[in-house]
């Protein structure tokens, strides 16, 4: 099967949707078919062979966080001359009300498109605002795909209609497999807690970890917090408590290896997100390292983690809540060790081989019979049957 | 104004009005294409339903009860198939007929035989064993069928709002092309299955 994918966000910076679409185009490939993924990217960016750029992405303030995007004629050429070059069987559209490449190749898409709908707050504004233009265009859809139920409620409020929900997809074994580093793990007088997200984007929680640590800190005073992400490090640094700061370790952004290799070394992963969050693949990714999750308890999370069996949850934003599991858990190796267990049996779930299984069903419902279909609507569509007739008025 | 200039204005407002029409008429052509191919998709997956279950029925790996009743509402899936087969135009004059009750009842066969032991017995016997690769294929129409019906659901909803339109109602863009009706029946696989 040739299968097209759009990704709307840039190749440049690392994020959820990006790794989405890599899994997604390399599980495909290695099945065998054919995937071309097109990406905003810088120039110097290296990019695997099946992903072609379209182009540099300019930052833009969309969806609460700062996203990096393209549009403008240039770029419709540039998608048009993509689609056309590929003949791609099916194409997946990811995020597709998006003011970027996503729309720009909905807009002329003319075979079967899938779309998979990542965000659990689409502004509604915008969206409210551009809605009858946009309405044509997301007709075209065949197959809608919501990542969580969070998506999928967002698609059926915003847009009517419904969405088949298929999960996002971790590589398990790729965590599984990683070797602890030893500057990462901890003992029983200095534990370890990871931290991943950007540093300075306040929804992914940093602060509430900040305040909770003087508490843990009261109990465990050996304690590290190890803080991988991109983001200004002295900025943050000077908005910690002292004591904290001491304690709090900057990584920076780190590589995969990196990541993977952490999460398998540290004694807890804390996921303080305040909100903003559909899915969560990086609880996935710590369950699948054995990482313990403690998480704050967002509806996505609480599902992830199957209720609350496969992780610790506090309540959001609540740094005493969150403190007190730390504390507990910090000084619970059994209990730690349990959850690890839960949360790396869970994340099996969330295995790719599973999440492309369900993909591929998807491609092969709504590209069934489309090549005799499309034939006969490129033939006689209503379009041409109305200027015929009316030239055969004038006639 | 003179007349030269109304005669421009005249002429630029009609070819408005053409341009909205034939755009209107191609876009709602669009939904009904996709409404179709979902049709069909759903079609096509329910018969390969039907198909899996009469193999897994004969496949000697479930108990004969099972099996009669699996046979049973497989065979009477593909005759009502066959006997309202879906015609080149499906939006012209066709609709799903009787067929939503018995695909529910195949669902509730499927559900009924396929219980937490029998799919384990299936399973057991590995991936080669004639039942447990009809037990795959069942399983693998069935989630099929879910979807297809689904994006049917979804494009015949398209469709339905966009033949609401005033614009597509007086002009009569759908032409003689049949409303298209959702298409609702019980798909859902039984537990053990997709476990």
């Amino acid at each position: 099967m040739r299968i097209g994918i759009v990704c709307p966000y840039s190749f440049d910076v690392p994020g959820g949707v990006q790794f989405h679409v890599r899994d997604l185009a390399e599980h495909f490939l290695g099945q065998g078919h054919h995937a071309s993924v097109l990406a905003p990217a810088d120039e110097d960016t290296p990019l695997p062979g099946y992903v072609e750029s379209v182009g540099r992405a300019v930052p833009v303030r969309y969806n609460g966080s700062v996203a990096r995007l393209n549009f403008g004629p240039l770029t419709a050429a540039r998608v048009g001359r993509w689609l056309e070059a590929g003949d791609f069987d099916v194409l997946h559209i990811h995020e597709p009300v998006t003011p970027s490449i996503s729309l720009l190749a909905l807009w002329s898409a003319e075979g079967p498109v899938v779309a998979t709908f990542h965000t659990s707050n689409l502004r509604s504004r915008a969206m409210q605002a551009a809605y009858p233009l946009l309405r044509p265009s997301l007709e075209k859809i065949n197959g809608r795909i919501a990542v969580s139920e969070d998506a999928r409620r967002t698609v059926t409020t915003h847009l009517g209609g419904d969405a088949v929900v298929i999960p996002n997809g971790v590589n398990v074994a790729r965590f599984a497999d990683a070797v602890p580093a030893e500057r990462w793990t901890g003992t029983d007088t200095t534990p370890t807690i990871a931290f991943l997200g950007r540093i300075d984007e306040p929804r992914k929680g940093l602060p509430v970890l900040a305040a909770a640590m003087p508490a843990v800190l009261a109990k465990h005073p050996g304690a590290r917090v190890l803080v991988a992400g991109p983001g200004d490090v002295e900025a943050a640094r000077e908005r910690l408590d002292p004591a904290v700061a001491a304690a709090t370790e900057f990584l920076g952004m780190v590589s995969d290896e990196d990541k993977a290799a952490l999460l398998s070394s540290v004694d807890l992963y804390v996921a303080p997100h305040t909100g903003g969050e559909s899915f969560g693949i990086v609880l996935v990714e710590a369950m699948s390292a054995g990482a313990p999750v403690v998480a704050s308890n967002l509806p996505a999370f609480v599902r992830v983690l199957d209720g609350g069996q496969a992780g610790c949850t506090f309540a959001n934003e609540d740094s005493a809540d969150l403190a007190r599991h730390l504390v507990r858990l910090l000084g619970d190796r059994t209990e730690r060790e349990r959850l690890g267990d839960a949360g790396h049996r869970r994340a099996w779930v969330f295995d790719w081989s599973v999440v492309a299984e369900d993909v591929m069903a998807v491609y092969d419902t709504v590209t069934h019979g489309t090549d005799e279909l499309r034939a006969e609507a490129s033939v006689d569509t209503r379009w041409t049957r109305l200027l015929r007739g009316r030239r055969g008025g004038e006639d | 104004m003179d007349s030269l200039t109304w005669g421009v204005v005249v002429v630029a407002v009609l070819l408005g009005v053409a341009w909205y029409l034939s755009y209107s008429a191609a876009r709602l052509d669009r939904l009904h294409t996709r409404a179709e191919g979902a049709l069909s998709a759903l079609d096509a997956q329910l018969v390969r339903r039907a198909e899996a279950t009469l193999e897994l029925a004969n496949s000697g790996a479930v108990d004969p009860a099972s099996a009669l009743m699996l046979a049973g509402a497989a065979s009477e899936s593909l005759e009502a198939h066959n006997e309202r087969a879906l015609e080149d135009d499906l939006l012209d004059g066709q609709s799903f007929g009787a067929r939503e009750v018995l695909e529910s009842d195949l669902t509730e066969a499927l559900q009924a035989a396929l219980t937490a032991e029998v799919v384990a017995d299936l399973r057991a016997e590995g991936t080669d064993a004639l039942g447990a690769s009809a037990l795959q294929r069942v399983e693998a129409a069935g989630v099929r069928v879910q979807l297809a019906r689904r994006f049917l659901n979804d494009a015949v909803t398209d469709v339905r709002r966009v033949r609401r339109k005033p614009v597509v109602r007086l002009f009569r863009l759908a032409g003689h092309a049949d409303l298209p009706r959702t298409v609702e029946f019980d798909d859902e696989l039984p537990p053990a299955v997709r476990d």
